[in-house]
């Protein structure tokens, strides 16, 4: 009987002696994050820029988002520029790029219910768009909601996908923010 | 070269020969020994005419008569193996060591004459007031292409969750993952048993048997198995000297999946060993009207087993198992937010299907390799006490991939590896004839780290979880009556280091720790040889879990956010389960299970009011909750022969779930459940044994039980699908070829399942037809 217990013995021992500690986790470096989506309108005449800026600096949960909106002018066509940002890391690495090089995976929608009607100004590989630089045509003067989507993988052939319609587009959802929109 | 070759070998075999010789001579003389006894039907003592008892070693054998009766005399003293076959019997195979003229009972599961038939009751003397199943070996090789949750699914009560045709895990009376312990060889089945999409690492075909524990708490095993306990318990390999091998393979239709298994044992003077592997192989399943593309599956486990009985006292056990498999997902299932999710509802056929079939696993995709080492000694001082040592480390390394940007979907999206140490000693005593004691304490350890390599926020973060946990289980037969009692103690310490969701990014400690409770107390009455009933009733309290406490992020496949809450306190259950089984001879047997489960602060995800916005647009957010909660039941089944070689099987069963504190139903839920089959059996057609055809016809029907604001989609509606089955046996010399053919869903029906993730998305696979053939020697 003297081995059982001094096997007991052990098996208690054992159980005690297992470690409480384990090193700290290293903390990801998140460089897929998108914190920032900036569209930057210049008018084609003269008149001052207009910026779109979301920001989510914390990423998914934490603080909400920062988004801001200036205004339009009614009947002005401006050039587009979209630039994507992690400003999550230092330096701050500019995603625009990534999206540049995989253009044929990616296409930016435009979607608003105000006046207001955007054409792309760039394609891809395939000679599809890609909506990096875009033109905006402003209509009449009014409010409403302007949204900008970016699908990974979408079915560029897919009907009326090359002209902007997201309805046939598939793929995942890579960025979708809202913007209040004013056009005086 | 050739002639010496011959030389030493005419020099072995006359050796051989001459001490074979001796060996005979020597032992030639007291052979006359007599083996008497009775053949008789276990479920209702019914002697049985006309069964052989065969001797293999001496390749004869004898035939009882009209009582059962059989003699078999002038045998040498020695050990012998023995064959007990009867007209629809499962045939035994049994080791007997003579000395002296011997009478023997020999007892014949009738009720499983159907080979393919889900044994309705454990093991014969199992001694538990516990209602458990068994689904034995010959069924289990019939369905090793399968998943062993899959598998699972034919016992009444038993549903499966399922994320697409490649990842199922068990329900057990409406509850899984956390609530459902696994125990792979007698080791609680570690890994990240949270996730839905976590299938158990456990290959079927290793498992002798498979069993479900539906009782109110399995206090042996586990603190936290509300629902219930599976068992995958490997055989004790047979001291035989002659190599035993198994050789199996599975082809199915659909998916075009290959599925070889192999098993060889012997018991060698060294020590008795096994040694079983599989490989699978499948490609994209086919719903009735496309191809589920990246559907494919690789697999490839093996296990090795040692058995050595060191001496009279001290018996050892070695085992090891190695679980490696690659799985895709279907490619139009993954959604990076509400939008898309809504859109791929509204799709006929899934986005990103091909027109043609693959081989191929792309992102998204899952690859888990999973580790276990067992070592066991039992050591028997006497005949009425043993001791259990029990050892179990488990590595479990788990890696998902999803389609990234900027060529990651290469890197996995959640990285995880764990790696847990169990050990575990146990006391059985028997006290007095019909009593006796069990008891035992445990510790367990375990160590669950996230890659960096991710690139992303781990949904849940790092930490060590320590538990001890010690039992008491009291066992006593009066009379008729078999009762038990006992308690069981779980303590848990959890540390854990979360990263903060806030910049800048630091890492946050915590510590827990929980004290649970159980009890249980059943009793087992027969009130003749043809109705008995068992009562169980037990206390269950379980302490959170890991991700309930601390997940937080974005769970793809919710499509939201999900957060833990750090101030749960433990589910604390009762479960009530009553069982009746009535038998009819020889014709009827009728089984009755009926449960109530009261759970208080029950742990499930609640969606809040509360939209998050990201830049992937707002996404709904759930928080871990407590109510109290409560889930009834039952399972019954029904089998009529209402001629000899025909059988009519019904199994019914269904749950209720509601969460009483908000006055709603529990989600995930299985809906009610009803199976038919009709089988044929013949012992010998065209020299053909076994044969056996069914028919089986399955309704699962509508979860109606559901409010339309707790799911993205109303629930599926309800399916009638038909499935045939139809196996034979050829006996060789000394092997025997086995032959079956399984067709699923022959009707080619589209339809989804409530209990799948992918009902947003695509079909459930239509019409499946699998070849398996079987040798074994």
């Amino acid at each position: 009987m003297k081995t059982i217990e001094l096997l007991f013995i052990l098996l208690a021992g054992a159980l005690t002696f297992v470690s409480c500690e384990k090193d700290d986790p290293e903390i990801p470096n998140e460089e897929e994050l998108i914190t920032t989506v900036k569209y930057t309108l210049t008018p084609q005449s003269d008149g001052s820029e207009v910026v779109f800026l979301f920001r989510d600096l914390d990423g998914d949960g934490g603080n909400s988002p920062v988004i801001t909106a200036g205004s339009l002018r009614s009947g002005i066509i401006y050039s587009g520029t979209l630039e994507l940002l992690n400003e999550a890391e230092t330096p701050v690495e500019d995603i625009t790029e990534e999206i540049e090089n995989e253009g044929d995976a990616h296409q930016f929608f435009f979607i608003s219910n105000a006046n207001i009607s955007v054409q792309y100004n760039d394609t891809d590989l395939n000679g599809k768009p890609v909506g990096l630089k875009t033109v905006l045509t402003t209509g009449n003067a009014g409010t409403g909601k302007f949204k900008i989507i970016l699908r990974h993988q979408p079915d560029k052939n897919a009907s009326g996908v090359a002209n902007g319609d997201i309805t046939n587009a598939g793929g995942e959802t890579d960025i979708e923010v809202e913007f209040d929109v004013v056009i005086q | 070269m050739k002639l010496s070759l011959m030389l030493s070998f005419n020099k072995y075999f006359f050796l051989f020969f001459f001490i074979f010789a001796f060996s005979v001579f020597s032992e030639a003389q007291p052979c006359s020994i007599a083996l008497t006894g009775r053949v008789t039907d276990e479920s209702t003592g019914v002697a049985l005419q006309f069964a052989t008892v065969y001797i293999e070693t001496e390749e004869r054998g004898a035939v009882t008569d009209s009582a059962g009766f059989f003699s078999l005399e002038n045998l040498c003293p020695g050990k012998y193996w023995i064959k007990v076959s009867h007209v629809g019997c499962k045939p035994k195979r049994i080791q007997l060591f003579l000395n002296s003229d011997k009478q023997v009972v020999f007892s014949l599961n009738h009720f499983s004459a159907f080979l393919n038939e889900v044994v309705v009751h454990g093991k014969n003397g199992d001694n538990t007031t516990q209602t458990s199943t068994t689904i034995a070996s010959n069924e289990i090789q019939k369905k090793s292409n399968e998943n062993i949750a899959d598998i699972l699914e034919s016992i009444q009560g038993v549903s499966t969750l399922r994320n697409g045709t490649g990842i199922s895990k068990p329900i057990i009376h409406g509850l899984f993952g956390n609530r459902v312990t696994i125990l792979n060889n007698g080791i609680t089945q570690s890994g990240q048993q949270w996730g839905n999409d976590h299938a158990p690492e456990i290959d079927p075909f290793i498992a002798d048997h498979l069993a479900v524990i539906k009782g109110a708490s399995a206090l042996q095993y586990s603190g936290s198995s509300l629902g219930g306990v599976v068992l995958a318990d490997t055989r004790e390999i047979d001291d035989d000297p002659m190599l035993k091998g198994n050789v199996n393979y599975i082809f199915q239709s659909n998916g075009r999946g290959n599925t070889l298994n192999t098993q060889f044992e012997r018991g060698d003077k060294w020590a008795l060993w096994r040694v079983t592997g599989t490989l699978k192989l499948f490609g994209d399943a086919k719903a009735p009207d496309y191809f589920l593309t990246n559907t494919g599956k690789k697999e490839a486990n093996m296990a090795v087993q040692l058995e050595k009985k060191l001496n009279q006292k001290w018996n050892t056990e070695l085992y090891y198992s190695l679980f490696e498999t690659e799985i895709g997902i279907l490619r139009g299932s993954q959604v990076s937010n509400l939008t898309d999710l809504e859109e791929a509802m509204q799709r006929e056929v899934p986005f990103f299907t091909k027109p043609c079939f693959s081989y191929q696993i792309e992102s998204p995709s899952q690859r888990v390799t999973h580790h276990l080492l067992k070592m066991k000694a039992k050591y028997q001082p006497e005949e009425k006490t043993f001791f259990d040592f029990t050892y179990g480390g488990q590595i479990n390394n788990r890696r998902e991939y999803d389609v990234r940007r900027g060529k990651r979907s290469d890197i996995p999206a959640l990285s995880l590896s764990q790696n847990s140490q169990f050990l575990q000693a146990s006391l059985y005593r028997q006290i007095s004839s019909g009593a006796t004691l069990k008891t035992g304490f445990s510790g367990n350890y375990t160590d669950n780290t996230n890659n960096p390599e991710t690139g992303v926020l781990p949904l849940i973060p790092d930490y060590l979880s320590s538990q001890a946990a010690g039992y008491v289980i009291f066992q006593n037969k009066a009379g008729k009556l078999f009762y038990e009692f006992g308690g069981r103690y779980d303590f848990e310490k959890i540390n854990v280091w979360a990263i903060s969701r806030t910049l800048p990014r630091t890492v946050e400690k915590h510590q827990h720790t929980f004290n649970d409770m159980s009890f249980s107390a059943g009793s087992r009455y027969p009130f003749s040889d043809l109705i008995s009933m068992n009562v169980n009733i037990g206390y269950t309290s379980r302490s959170p879990e890991i991700n309930e406490l601390y997940s937080f992020g974005l769970h793809q496949g919710v499509s939201g956010i999900e957060e833990g809450d750090p101030n749960l306190s433990a589910e604390k259950s009762v479960k009530l389960v009553v069982n009746t089984d009535w038998k009819i001879p020889p014709k009827v047997n009728f089984q009755v299970l009926g449960y109530y489960q009261q759970i208080n602060d029950f742990i499930y995800l609640q969606p809040q009011q509360e939209f998050r916005l990201t830049v992937r647009d707002a996404f709904p957010v759930y928080i871990y909750q407590q109510a109290d909660s409560r889930v009834y039941g039952a399972d019954f089944l029904f089998s009529y022969e209402p001629f000899y070689r025909m059988r009519i099987t019904t199994k019914y069963a269904f749950v209720n779930g509601w969460n009483l504190d908000e006055n709603i139903p529990l989600v995930n839920i299985p809906a009610p459940n009803i199976l038919g089959t009709l089988a044929f059996f013949s012992r010998e057609f065209i020299k053909l044994k076994d044969s056996e055809i069914s028919l089986s016809g399955k309704y699962v029907f509508r979860q109606n039980n559901l409010l339309p604001e707790q799911d993205f989609m109303p629930p599926p509606d309800g399916y009638f699908l038909l499935s045939m089955e139809a196996s034979t046996k050829k006996e060789l010399a000394k092997s025997i070829l086995k032959f079956s053919v399984f067709a699923n869903n022959l009707l080619n029906v589209s339809y989804r399942d409530y209990l799948n993730r992918l009902r947003y998305f695509a079909d459930e696979p239509g019409i499946g037809i699998n070849f398996g053939v079987n040798y074994s020697f």
